[in-house]
């Protein structure tokens, strides 16, 4: 579903955000993503929604080389992706059900379906009580939740978070952990990256551990696979 | 299992339902930025009221000219020495063509009397006359249509030459002047409504620059959540038309406002009031509008069609 090969990332002559890294994440996986601050996690996924372009090799999400992808197919690659910011990127001059109804319609998804599809993506992460609420009337943990009910409201091939437990308390962010593993129950394939060590010692994951741009450890899953099911709030299929 | 990734050439451009998007971002837009908004819709409409007033001088005017056209007359002013064989020959040549034959021969006596009647004041000094001073003539009634013809001309000069023919008299020459006139408002009004058109399109433009710069983070939302560059730009280019349609409808509203005000001001002058005896019909406000609509889109696009590189 993702594959790296051999990219190196390089901003400017003595910046290099990655170097020559590869690996493979396949459909249905879980991954973690982890690395000390610095060590290149958020310029990896920023690759994978090409917000950058590689400087060097190839990226390769859901058989789509990513080197080669028009600008105008750009948005509509980026539909396919449930992506999760650190912080967090909601329009905070619209509502909880404005920010979750706007993609709908940039999923042509009819209006008078946005109040039911918009309601059951906040039950997910229960936050289904603050529709009408502004992104800042929220706390942070809030907020990283309508961010995440976001992502999820087009049931994604690829789930990408970037630090989502970034600030949040031990319980909340195994909350926020349990619904990207629903998540990943439900299809998608999840790439979670972190620093919390703890969050990854007992979800037994894949991980893949980056340090100053390089791949400098992979330790394998020590779950099963999931079982992947059909569609999420009726939208799949 | 999750849906396979879809064909990004299968899916629409810009989404049916976002058309209702665009127009309630545009009008929140518009009035979340009332103060620049104002601006821009103030231009727009300043330019139309100038463009819109020199068309409704130049309409006016033009229907001041129509209407003297329609009723003007060739007046033949005779020798007051012709011979009645001269006089004679001028009859039969007016009565040879066609467009003259409408005639009426008025004697010196009457052309007196027609003086002394709607001149009456002026009595006493024509009394002190020791002769009647007025000339025989002809008065001819002709069309409008065939006082234009070229020919026309070249019959007045023909006619001017006959013996016993002292002046030809037609009013088209000034007539034609005046048409001219008002070709040459309508020409200046478009020019300097248009040039000031252009100047408001581009105060839109740099409202709406600057309005994007105000979106840019949404903008980058926007992006990275998958919208096209076009539901992006969409409620810009809507926004720019709202201000173009507001400032034209405006601008009519002023216009109107300065027609009523004015033809009250002007009403005792007979010389001035002709400027302002009717509106503009609804074609010229239809495009007074759509001239604003225009110029608040290309405006609009203006900015838009440069991205703003975020994501």
């Amino acid at each position: 579903m993702i594959h790296f090969y051999h990219v190196t990332k390089r901003f400017d002559r003595y910046s290099t955000a990655l170097h020559d890294v590869t690996f493979a994440i396949e459909k249905g996986e879980f991954v973690f993503l982890s690395g000390a601050s610095g060590a290149g996690k958020s310029t990896l996924l920023k690759l994978i929604l090409r917000q950058l372009t590689p400087t060097e090799g190839q990226v390769v999400v859901n058989g789509r080389n990513l080197n080669a992808m028009k600008p105008s197919q750009l948005p509509f690659f980026r539909r396919e992706i449930g992506m999760v910011f650190q912080d967090f990127k909601l329009i905070e001059r619209m509502t909880v059900f404005e920010n979750l109804s706007f993609i709908l319609t940039v999923l042509n998804v009819p209006p008078k379906e946005h109040k039911k599809r918009a309601y059951q993506a906040l039950r997910s992460v229960d936050l289904h009580h603050k529709l009408n609420a502004y992104p800042l009337q929220l706390s942070g943990g809030e907020q990283q939740r309508v961010a995440i009910a976001r992502a999820l409201i087009n049931d994604p091939l690829v789930l990408v978070a970037d630090e989502p437990t970034g600030n949040l308390d031990p319980d909340l962010s195994r909350d926020i952990v349990h619904i990207f593993t629903e998540a990943n129950l439900r299809g998608s394939t999840v790439l979670l990256a972190t620093h919390d060590r703890e969050i990854i010692r007992n979800s037994g994951r894949r991980v893949i551990t980056l340090d100053h741009g390089r791949i400098a450890d992979e330790k394998a899953s020590r779950v099963e696979r999931p079982v992947v099911r059909e569609g999420v709030f009726g939208i799949g299929g | 299992m999750a849906r396979e990734f879809v064909s990004a050439r299968r899916e629409p451009e810009v989404p049916s339902n976002t058309f209702s998007w665009f127009f309630k971002e545009a009008f929140r837009r518009l009035w979340v930025s009332k103060r620049t908004s104002f601006v821009a819709i103030a231009m727009i409409a300043m330019s139309l009221l100038i463009l819109g007033s020199f068309l409704l001088v130049a309409e006016n005017l033009g229907r001041a000219v129509e209407q003297w056209q329609g009723t003007s007359r060739v007046v033949v002013y005779l020798d007051p020495a012709a011979t009645a064989e001269q006089i004679r020959a001028v009859d039969q040549y007016l009565a040879s063509h066609r467009e003259l034959a409408r005639r009426r021969f008025i004697t010196r006596e009457q052309a007196m009397a027609r003086f002394k009647k709607w001149f009456a004041n002026l009595n006493d000094v024509v009394g002190q006359l020791d002769e009647n001073p007025f000339p025989p003539s002809f008065e001819i009634d002709v069309s409008p249509t065939a006082a234009r013809a070229r020919p026309f001309r070249e019959l007045m000069a023909s006619l001017s030459a006959t013996p016993g023919v002292d002046q030809v008299q037609y009013d088209w020459e000034w007539i034609e002047r005046l048409r001219r006139l008002v070709n040459i408002i309508n020409i200046a009004g478009l020019i300097a409504g248009g040039l000031l058109a252009a100047a408001a399109a581009f105060t839109i433009a740099n409202v709406i620059r600057l309005t994007m710069m105000l979106y840019r983070e949404e903008i980058e939302i926007m992006r990275l959540v998958g919208a096209t560059e076009r539901i992006i730009r969409g409620p810009f280019l809507v926004e720019g038309f709202l201000q173009g349609t507001i400032g034209g409808l405006a601008a009519i509203g002023l216009l109107y406002g300065v027609f009523l005000g004015t033809r009250r001001f002007m009403s005792p002058s007979i010389l001035w009031s002709f400027l302002f005896t009717g509106f503009l019909p609804w074609q010229k406000l239809a495009a007074l509008v759509a001239g604003g609509m225009l110029a608040g889109f290309l405006g609009s696009w203006m900015s838009v069609r440069q991205r703003i590189d975020i994501a």
